[in-house]
């Protein structure tokens, strides 16, 4: 709009009757415009074709090539005309910009090509007009990621990679198995022995053989010694393959925080304390608890396994929408729970003998499992929960419960 | 209801083609030149060819940012829209142009009274000047040198009362003020230098 607003100087100057008759002292002489000539057409030619425009069009915005002195480093004195080498196609929309005062970018046009011309004719982008800024700046970031993907492809191509330092090299191997075939080798041994640590740990429990006496033995304890070597063996390379991680890791501090070296951790966690530990009668239930954690070493097939890597990234990402389900699941428990309780509670056989132990009871039910326990005795009980009653378990039921289940994650 | 749609579309797009070159000549001062000057401008602004009180406010404000301009380019508007339609035409515009630019002082001083007088009743009341001096205080806003104090428009409208009031009425009607202003040396001056605005 400012363009053609000095158009409208003689209005704003005429207006100014206005606080004549009221002002004490004369009005000051305008300033006079030197050099005023008489507006002409000027002849733009742009790779042969002709555009013509009033000069005072083109001064609007003097400190662009148009608007200023530089144009007539392009003035041709045989044909009196401006010739420009240039896309007659792009100009179009520079000499719209002149005549509206808004730069439109055109969609088929190539953003580099474009903003070359931006540039030679001395027009900076950012006054692109609203219609088209979006669409400028979307091209531009693509065209941006595009030329530093193709930098990134070009220098993985290279091969000649910067010299790196024994522990920069040790962490590539550690986290991209593929950069050389020691790295393989060292993922292969370290995914076999985490599968065999976790086969010991299920066939220890099993029961094989028995003993004078009629009694059932597990395998763990009738090859005990086997088995401890085993687990030995493995919490070994575990061990030395945590500490060579840390030592090749670029923060520390970061990498012992990370979920990973946790999960390493808490796997070989219990096998040093059981080794700390004596046998005695009072710990041993918390060192048998404790032994439960050798589970976790199936996490660390997480690093070997793309897929479980994404699973993971997919929970957390849900995890508002987990949490919330998990709280009306919570709610509408103790709801359910207080309703079982207090009409039960006149019946002396109920086995709701307060809202916690009704709880199990309520869950059971609401996630459609079923079960035998706690079956209402109250006149009372059975109504409230007639919906969830395991005599009803239907196909309204299951659907319902999947239903909630599925509702929580809509992005999914 | 598809009456009020048609309608809003009509106006929506009004389309106003001023009168022919040559009338116009004969009507205003101006030249040929300068009124096809003065046409593309116009015509820049407001393509269709009307312009409606906002755009005008936006205009003015462009050229006084520094006070708050609206409630002057209001008055102004008021006394170029000489037919009230809400709309100024390149017409009206041209006429108004030709009276201050181009007109005999007397001319001038009578568009000022039209201005002046806000509810065109033929006399200018107090209230009306103070209202106008208002506006032109607000346009030139903070920066001022002296700086305004509270009560300087209504002192203002005091002392052009003082002078222009002969007869002590409490109104000043268009004769009182043609003939104050012809006798005061520093308006007559200013009413001169509007000749090569354009």
């Amino acid at each position: 709009m400012a363009a053609g607003v000095a158009a409208w100087l003689p209005f704003a100057r005429a207006a100014a009757i206005g606080w004549m008759p009221v002002a004490n002292c004369p009005m000051p002489l305008a300033p006079t415009e030197k050099n005023k000539r008489q507006d002409e057409l000027i002849i733009l030619n742009v790779s042969g074709r002709r555009f013509q425009t009033w000069r005072t069009t083109l001064e609007r915005y003097p400190d662009t090539l148009l608007g200023s002195t530089e144009k007539e480093f392009f003035f041709n004195e045989d044909t009196k005309e401006y010739f420009f080498d240039r896309d007659p196609e792009v100009f179009r929309c520079i000499l719209n910009f002149y005549r509206t005062g808004k730069l439109h970018y055109p969609r088929y046009e190539c953003i580099s090509a474009y903003d070359e011309e931006l540039a030679f004719y001395g027009i900076l982008p950012e006054i692109i007009g609203d219609c088209c800024y979006e669409e400028y700046k979307d091209r531009k970031r693509e065209n941006a990621e595009r030329l530093m993907d193709d930098n990134d492809s070009e220098n993985n191509q290279e091969g000649s990679m910067p010299s790196l330092s024994f522990r920069q090299t040790m962490w590539r191997a550690f986290e991209n198995p593929h950069t050389s075939t020691l790295a393989l080798v060292f993922y292969y041994v370290t995914g076999f022995f985490i599968a065999v640590s976790v086969i010991t740990n299920v066939v220890e429990t099993v029961p094989c053989g028995t003993v004078p006496g009629n009694k059932e033995l597990p395998c763990g304890e009738r090859y005990a010694v086997a088995f401890f070597c085993l687990d030995t063996a493995c919490v070994m390379i575990f061990t030395v393959e945590y500490l060579l991680r840390l030592f090749a890791a670029p923060s520390r501090y970061r990498f012992i925080r990370s979920v990973m070296s946790i999960i390493d951790v808490v796997a070989i966690m219990p096998y040093y304390i059981g080794l700390v530990m004596t046998n005695n009668e009072d710990v041993s239930g918390a060192f048998v608890t404790l032994r439960v954690f050798r589970v976790f070493r199936i996490f660390k097939f997480s690093r070997h396994s793309q897929g479980l890597r994404i699973l993971g990234y997919t929970l957390k990402s849900c995890a508002s929408e987990l949490g919330f389900l998990l709280f009306s699941l919570t709610m509408a428990i103790i709801i359910f729970a207080t309703v079982m309780f207090y009409a039960e509670k006149g019946s002396s056989a109920s086995k709701f003998t307060s809202i916690p132990a009704s709880f199990w009871y309520t869950i059971v039910t609401m996630t459609t499992l079923g079960s035998s326990l706690g079956l209402q005795k109250g006149v009372m009980g059975a109504p409230s929960l007639l919906p969830f009653n395991e005599q009803m378990v239907g196909d309204t039921q299951h659907r319902t419960g999947r239903y909630l289940t599925l509702s929580a994650f809509p992005s999914l | 209801m598809t009456d009020t749609v048609e309608d809003e579309m009509e106006m929506a797009t009004v389309r106003h083609r001023p009168e022919a070159l040559e009338l116009l000549e004969a009507q205003s001062k101006f030249t040929k030149k300068e009124l096809q000057i003065l046409y593309r401008g116009f015509k820049n602004e407001c393509p269709s060819g009307v312009v409606n009180e906002e755009t005008f406010k936006e205009i003015y404000s462009q050229f006084f940012p520094q006070g708050d301009s609206t409630t002057y380019a209001h008055f102004l508007f008021n006394a170029f829209d000489t037919d009230h339609n809400g709309s100024v035409s390149f017409e009206d515009f041209v006429m108004g142009l030709s009276i201050l630019l181009r007109g005999t002082v007397q001319e001038k001083l009578n568009w000022a009274f039209n201005l002046y007088d806000i509810n065109k009743d033929g006399y200018i009341t107090k209230e009306e000047m103070l209202d106008i001096m208002k506006a032109i205080y607000d346009m030139m806003g903070k920066c001022t040198y002296p700086v305004l104090k509270e009560d300087t428009p209504r002192q203002h409208v005091e002392t052009f009362f003082q002078k222009m009031d002969k007869n002590k009425d409490g109104v000043v009607t268009i004769d009182e003020f043609i003939e104050s202003c012809q006798k005061d040396e520093n308006i007559m001056r200013s009413m001169q230098l509007f000749e090569n605005v354009i």
